[in-house]
């Protein structure tokens, strides 16, 4: 494993700003069998952090440990520190749905409620009982997915009739109504064609200004283009047979797609892995 | 495993092995042609460069359309763009020999020194040598193979200075005076061979190590 130790590196580099998550030594299991081990990283604000990997290698468990999304799965337990801004994520004291208010979540498949286009958004804010004006909030959120336009004449139609890349930027702007603080996305545009995938990739760019961005890709180009940071999960198999992600290798994205430090990051990069 | 592409790159850096030996011969032609003021072999290493040019279109359109479809990464990318400067640097040193054999040409009937063409024979030696242990440096992989480019390019430069350091010694007989100053810019691309090799070296140490680094800045 790679300890996080970033060096000066190059002129034009990413150069990382406060961490938002600190995760030390974390271990997810579910029912008892270890999907993912020994993980030490640290996440920064207003950054595009991307997880890629082998599929099994315990990218989106762990992703999911940062809004707390394993809670909801039976048998599942965690091991290690989460720290969010410095606070213990899992301690007893912290309340799973304020977590999730902070820090939204955008999944593969695009997933409005049936419901018209402005309620998909007004959800959020409504259940919260946010303040402010709901309308003014509304169309804030579809503008920064850059969805505004589109949507504009027709915010009381039903979010079903979006195209799918439509509807993923409707997720995007639902999850960015409650004013979070962190936006996950589990591989938010493998179900999009490339002209929707190139616009939710461009959209991150302008998200990255104002939240910090942790992304779950299988797509390693995609990390090589929106990615400032690029951790690299590989699977061990033990002698029964079982499983376990691991963390190979966390660096600057320009690092890993150039002169990666393990051989393991560089078979997979380059497509000679397995 | 990407087997089509692995091919495709073993296929380029084939290509650029083979464009090295045209420049070799290119060389050794370039060389003899001077010595033996042999305006005719100077024709054919002249007309020779659009075969050493055929070659570097191959070699630069391969690299194109694998960076076009296989977006390489990693030691791959640093392998392409290695291969992308190797094949101009050796385009270059073709250049080189045609502009030897342009001034062998030029001079044609003017009366030689021959401590100048000892000289030139030596420099041409070494910058063959050179060639060779960039291209095997290349292949092999071998970063230290690849950094004694530099002291054999010390080499080369002292020749070099040796031939200049006569040429002015000759400069008071009328009669050598144009040959002289033709055969200072001969001496002027041999020892420019010389740097394109350490060029070449610089790329592989950069293919190895993964850091952009010149040997020296003294090797221009």
């Amino acid at each position: 494993m790679t300890q996080i130790g970033l060096d000066p590196g190059r002129a034009n580099d990413f150069t990382p700003r406060e961490p938002v998550f600190q995760v030390r030594d974390l271990a997810v299991s579910y029912s008892g069998n270890l999907a993912i081990r020994d993980v030490t990283l640290e996440v920064y604000e207003k950054a595009v952090t991307a997880f890629i990997g082998p599929s099994g290698c315990g990218k989106s468990t762990l992703i999911r440990c940062f809004d707390r999304m394993n809670d909801l799965v039976p048998g599942a337990k965690v091991e290690g520190e989460v720290l969010y801004h410095g606070q213990d994520l899992y301690a007893a004291d912290i309340d799973p749905v304020e977590v999730r208010r902070r820090i939204g979540m955008v999944f593969q498949k695009p997933n409005p409620f049936p419901k018209s286009i402005f309620d998909n958004v007004a959800f959020g804010p409504r259940v919260l009982g946010l303040k402010g004006d709901l309308t003014e909030r509304v169309e804030q959120a579809l503008q920064q997915a850059a969805l505004w336009d589109e949507v504009k004449d027709r915010l009381k139609e039903s979010a079903l009739g979006l195209s799918g890349g439509q509807q993923q930027r409707l997720c995007i702007a639902r999850c960015l109504a409650v004013e979070p603080d962190v936006i996950l996305m589990d591989e938010p545009a493998s179900a999009l064609d490339p002209i929707s995938t190139t616009r939710i990739e461009d959209l991150m760019h302008e998200l990255k200004q104002q939240y910090t961005i942790v992304i779950v890709t299988h797509n390693m180009q995609q990390a090589a283009r929106v990615a400032d940071m690029t951790a690299f999960f590989s699977v061990e198999v033990a002698a029964d047979g079982k499983r376990t992600g691991v963390l190979v290798e966390y660096d600057r994205t320009a690092k890993i797609f150039t002169t990666p430090s393990d051989q393991r990051t560089e078979d997979y990069v380059t497509g000679r892995f397995g | 495993m990407r087997i089509s592409f692995q091919e495709e790159l073993d296929a380029l850096e084939r290509l650029l092995h083979a464009e090295s030996e045209l420049v070799l011969r290119s060389l050794r032609g370039a060389v003899e042609a001077v010595c033996a003021q042999d305006v005719e072999l100077a024709d054919e290493v002249i007309a020779f460069d659009d075969d050493v040019d055929a070659q570097y279109f191959e070699v630069e359109q391969g690299i194109e359309l694998l960076l076009a479809r296989q977006t390489p990464v990693a030691s791959d990318l640093r392998l392409v763009l290695a291969m992308l400067k190797d094949n101009l640097h050796l385009e270059r040193m073709g250049d080189l020999c045609v502009t030897i054999a342009k001034l062998t040409k030029l001079t044609k009937g003017l009366p030689p020194d021959q401590t100048l063409l000892d000289g030139f024979r030596e420099m041409g030696e070494r910058a063959e040598q050179m060639i060779r242990v960039a291209l095997r440096s290349l292949e092999q992989r071998d970063r230290i193979a690849a950094e004694s480019l530099l002291e054999l390019d010390e080499l080369i430069d002292r020749a070099n200075r040796r031939i200049v350091n006569r040429l002015l010694e000759m400069g008071h007989e009328i009669e050598q005076r144009e040959w002289g100053l033709r055969m200072i810019l001969v001496s002027r691309c041999l020892e420019r061979i010389g740097d394109h090799a350490v060029d070449i070296g610089e790329q592989t140490a950069y293919l190895v190590t993964g850091e952009f680094r010149e040997f020296t800045d003294a090797s221009h």
